[in-house]
C-alpha cells in the first residue's frame, strides 16, 4: 500500500514529476555520453597502438627494451619459436628486426625506426597492410620499403622514389642500403607515420650484419584480455634470458590514462548526480509542502513517523529509479548508431592524429559505468529526499491537520 | 465503564506572543458507549479539548486518562500506536487521502495494523455495504459529494473497531439533510457497535441529538446533564 500511495503521490503534480523525471533521464544520458566518448577515445588509442605496432605480447632478449642496440638480438630464437607455435592461446606471431636509423632522400633526411618484417606474417599482427593508401604492401622482394605519409611529405618523396637507410650494424660499423618506395601508409597517428618504416626482414638482417638473428617476436593472442596471463605463462616457460612483455607493459602511459579515466568517471558522475539532487530536493519539498494537512491526517490516524519518512523516500526512489532505467535504455539505444558509424571529428583531425586517435570516433560504453549509474542515481534520489522527509515528520499533527 | 477522564486539564498557547488560556481546568469523565456533544461558541476551546482527548496535543497542565492509562506517560510513538488502535477521527473537512479510493482510505488504518490485504479489503467492503455506500468502493474522493466523503470518513474512523470516535464539526460542510443522514449513521454505530462518540459542534442539529451535552465557555465545562 505504501508503494501504491507513493506511486500515486508522484503523479499528483504530473508536470513537476515529469520535469524531475526528464532531468534524471537527461543526466543519465549525459553520463553515458561522456563515458562513451572518453572510453571510446582511450580504447581507440589503445587499439591503434596495439594494432599498428605493439601487438599483444612481445618477446626480446632480456634488457632489450631499455637498450635497443642491434647486438641485443634474441638468443636461440628457434627454441622460442617452437614454444610460441605450441601455445594454443597464441593466434599469430611474426619475427621482427627493430632498430633506430636514418632515412635519406634527395631532399632531406630524418631519424626513423627501421622495422624488418616477414610481410606475410606481419599482416596478421599489424594493420600496416590495410593502412596502405598508395602503392602496395611489401611482397618480400629485396629492396622494397613502405613508409608513412607524413614521412613521405617530410622527405619529399613519392611512390617509386629511392631512399637510403642507414643504421648501426652488429659489429659496430654503419650499414646502409638503397630502397624503392613501393607503398605509402597512413595510420591514425601522425607521429607513427613520421617514424616507422618497413623493409623485408632479410634486407634488414643483411644490412645490419645479423645473419638470421632477430630482435623481436610480436604476438597476437586469441583474447587480448588474457594477454597478461599468457605473458606470465611464457615467462615461466622461458628463462631469464628473455623479457616477455604484454601491451600493458609496453604502453604504460596509455594504461595509466585508462586507469585515471576510470577513477575520474566516478567523480564526473558524482558531479552530475549532485546537480540532479537539488532538483529532487526541491521537488520533494514542494510535494511535502502541498501535503502538510494530509500528512497531519495520516499521523492522527496512527501512521508512525518512520512510515511517513519511508513513504517520501519511496517516492523519490521511484522517480529516480524509473528515470535511471529509462535513461540507461535510451542512452544505450542512442549510442548504437554512434558506436556503429562513429562521430566525425575531422574538424579536429590534426590534433587527434597526434594522440593516435582517428578522425572518426567510436563511442564505447563501459559495463562499470552502467552499474555505477544504476546504483548511484537511485541512491542520490533517496539522499535528496532525506531533508524533505525530515521536514515531514517534524510536523505536529495538531497544526498540520488545520493547515490551509 | 469509564473510558476518558481528565483532571484539571489546562491548555495555554501563545497568540502573537500573548498567552491565551484556551482551557482553564477541565474535569471530565466519559463512559463507554456515550454519545457526547461538546458545544460552545466559536473560539471557546472545543477543538482544543478534542485534540487533547484525541492525543494529538499535550496539555499545559493536568492529566488525561484513557481506560486508566495516563497519556502524559506515553512517548510520541506510543501515542501514535494508541491512536491507531483505540481512536477514530472524523474531521470537518473530511480529510480523505485524495489519491486513494474509498476502500483504500477505509482500510488504511488496517494496513497500518498489519492486517493482510484480503482480510482488510473484505472488512472495508462489508462496512461500505453497512453504510449503504458500496457503490463508492472504487471511487476517489474527487468523484464524491461532500456527504459521501464524510460517510467514507466515518467508515475509516470505525473500521478498526475503536473505543472512541472524535468528530470535530462533522456536519459543518454539509447541508442539513445530508448532515442529518450522517448523524443517523453515527447514532447507529454508537448503538450497534457500542462505540463512544464525542462530537464538537455548534450545529444545532448535532446539539439536539446529544445524549449528553457539555457546554464549553471561557475555557470551562458546564455539563448540562448534571
Amino acid at each position: 500500500m505504501l508503494f501504491k500511495l507513493a506511486w500515486r503521490n508522484i503523479w499528483r503534480n504530473k508536470r513537476r514529476s515529469f520535469i524531475v523525471f526528464i532531468s534524471v533521464i537527461v543526466g543519465v544520458n549525459a553520463m553515458l555520453f561522456m563515458d562513451g566518448m572518453s572510453n571510446g577515445m582511450l580504447s581507440q588509442i589503445l587499439f591503434n597502438e596495439i594494432s599498428l605496432n605493439v601487438s599483444h605480447i612481445q618477446i626480446h632478449k632480456n634488457g632489450f627494451t631499455d637498450n635497443k642496440m642491434v647486438q641485443n638480438y634474441i638468443p636461440d630464437y628457434e627454441n622460442v619459436e617452437k614454444i610460441i607455435i605450441t601455445n594454443k592461446s597464441i593466434r599469430y606471431y611474426s619475427k621482427r628486426i627493430v632498430t633506430f636509423g636514418l632515412l635519406s632522400s634527395a631532399a632531406n633526411s630524418t631519424g626513423i625506426y627501421l622495422n624488418g618484417i616477414e610481410p606475410e606474417k606481419k599482416q596478421n599482427v599489424s594493420r600496416i597492410k590495410s593502412s596502405i593508401i598508395e602503392g602496395k604492401y611489401l611482397s618480400g622482394n629485396s629492396g622494397e620499403i613502405v613508409i608513412g605519409k607524413k614521412l613521405a611529405e617530410k622527405l619529399q618523396v613519392e611512390l617509386g622514389d629511392k631512399v637510403v637507410a642507414l643504421a648501426n650494424t652488429s659489429d659496430g660499423s654503419i650499414g646502409s642500403d638503397v630502397f624503392r618506395i613501393v607503398g605509402i601508409y597512413k595510420s591514425p597517428s601522425s607521429e607513427f607515420d613520421k617514424s616507422y618504416v618497413y623493409i623485408p626482414i632479410t634486407n634488414a638482417q643483411t644490412m645490419l650484419n645479423l645473419q638470421n638473428k632477430i630482435h623481436e617476436f610480436a604476438i597476437i593472442t586469441n583474447n587480448y584480455n588474457s594477454a597478461n596471463i599468457i605473458r606470465d605463462k611464457l615467462r615461466e616457460t622461458l628463462s631469464g634470458s628473455y623479457e616477455v612483455l604484454s601491451y600493458e607493459d609496453l604502453l604504460p602511459f596509455v594504461i595509466i590514462q585508462l586507469d585515471m579515466y576510470k577513477e575520474s568517471l566516478f567523480v564526473i558522475n558524482l558531479i552530475i548526480s549532485l546537480a540532479l539532487i537539488f532538483g529532487i530536493i526541491n521537488s520533494m519539498l514542494m510535494s511535502v509542502f502541498e501535503r502538510i494537512r494530509e500528512i497531519g491526517v495520516l499521523m492522527s490516524i496512527g501512521m508512525r513517523n518512520g512510515k511517513i519518512f519511508l513513504m517520501i523516500l519511496i517516492e523519490a526512489f521511484t522517480i529516480g529509479t524509473a528515470g535511471t532505467i529509462i535513461g540507461v535504455i535510451s542512452g544505450y539505444l542512442i549510442n548504437i548508431p554512434f558506436s556503429t558509424f562513429g562521430i566525425n571529428l575531422s574538424v579536429f583531425a590534426q590534433s587527434l592524429e597526434s594522440f593516435a586517435v582517428g578522425a572518426i570516433l567510436y563511442p564505447k560504453l563501459s559495463v562499470e559505468n552502467f552499474v555505477m549509474i544504476l546504483l548511484m542515481i537511485p541512491l542520490i534520489s533517496i539522499l535528496g529526499a532525506l531533508y524533505p522527509a525530515y521536514k515531514a515528520i517534524k510536523l505536529e499533527p495538531v497544526y498540520a491537520i488545520r493547515y490551509i | 465503564m469509564e473510558i476518558i477522564k481528565t483532571e484539571n486539564l489546562k491548555k495555554t498557547y501563545k497568540d502573537n506572543g500573548v498567552p491565551v488560556n484556551a482551557l482553564r481546568g477541565i474535569n471530565l469523565i466519559i463512559n463507554k458507549g456515550e454519545h457526547v456533544v461538546i458545544a460552545g461558541p466559536s473560539g471557546s476551546g472545543k477543538t482544543t479539548l478534542l485534540n487533547l482527548l484525541g492525543a494529538l496535543d499535550k496539555p499545559t497542565e493536568g492529566r488525561i486518562f484513557f481506560k486508566g492509562e495516563d497519556f502524559s506517560l506515553k512517548t510520541k510513538k506510543e501515542l501514535s500506536d494508541f491512536r491507531l488502535r483505540n481512536l477514530g477521527f472524523v474531521f470537518q473537512a473530511y480529510n480523505l487521502i485524495p489519491v486513494l479510493s474509498a476502500t483504500e482510505n477505509i482500510e488504511f488504518s488496517l494496513m497500518l495494523l498489519g492486517i493482510p490485504e484480503k482480510e482488510r479489503r473484505a472488512k472495508s467492503l462489508k462496512l461500505l455495504e453497512e453504510l449503504e455506500i458500496a457503490d463508492l468502493a472504487y471511487k476517489r474522493p474527487g468523484e464524491m459529494s461532500g456527504g459521501q466523503q464524510q460517510r467514507v470518513a466515518v467508515a475509516r474512523a470505525i473500521v478498526n473497531n475503536p473505543k472512541l470516535v472524535l468528530a470535530d464539526e462533522p456536519t459543518a460542510n454539509l447541508d442539513s439533510k445530508t448532515g442529518a443522514l450522517l448523524l443517523d449513521l453515527m447514532d447507529k454505530m454508537n448503538v450497534e457497535k457500542n462505540i463512544t462518540f464525542i462530537f464538537s459542534s455548534h450545529d444545532q442539529l448535532v446539539i439536539e441529538r446529544a445524549k449528553r451535552l457539555l457546554l464549553l465557555k471561557d475555557g470551562l465545562i458546564n455539563d448540562q446533564n448534571n
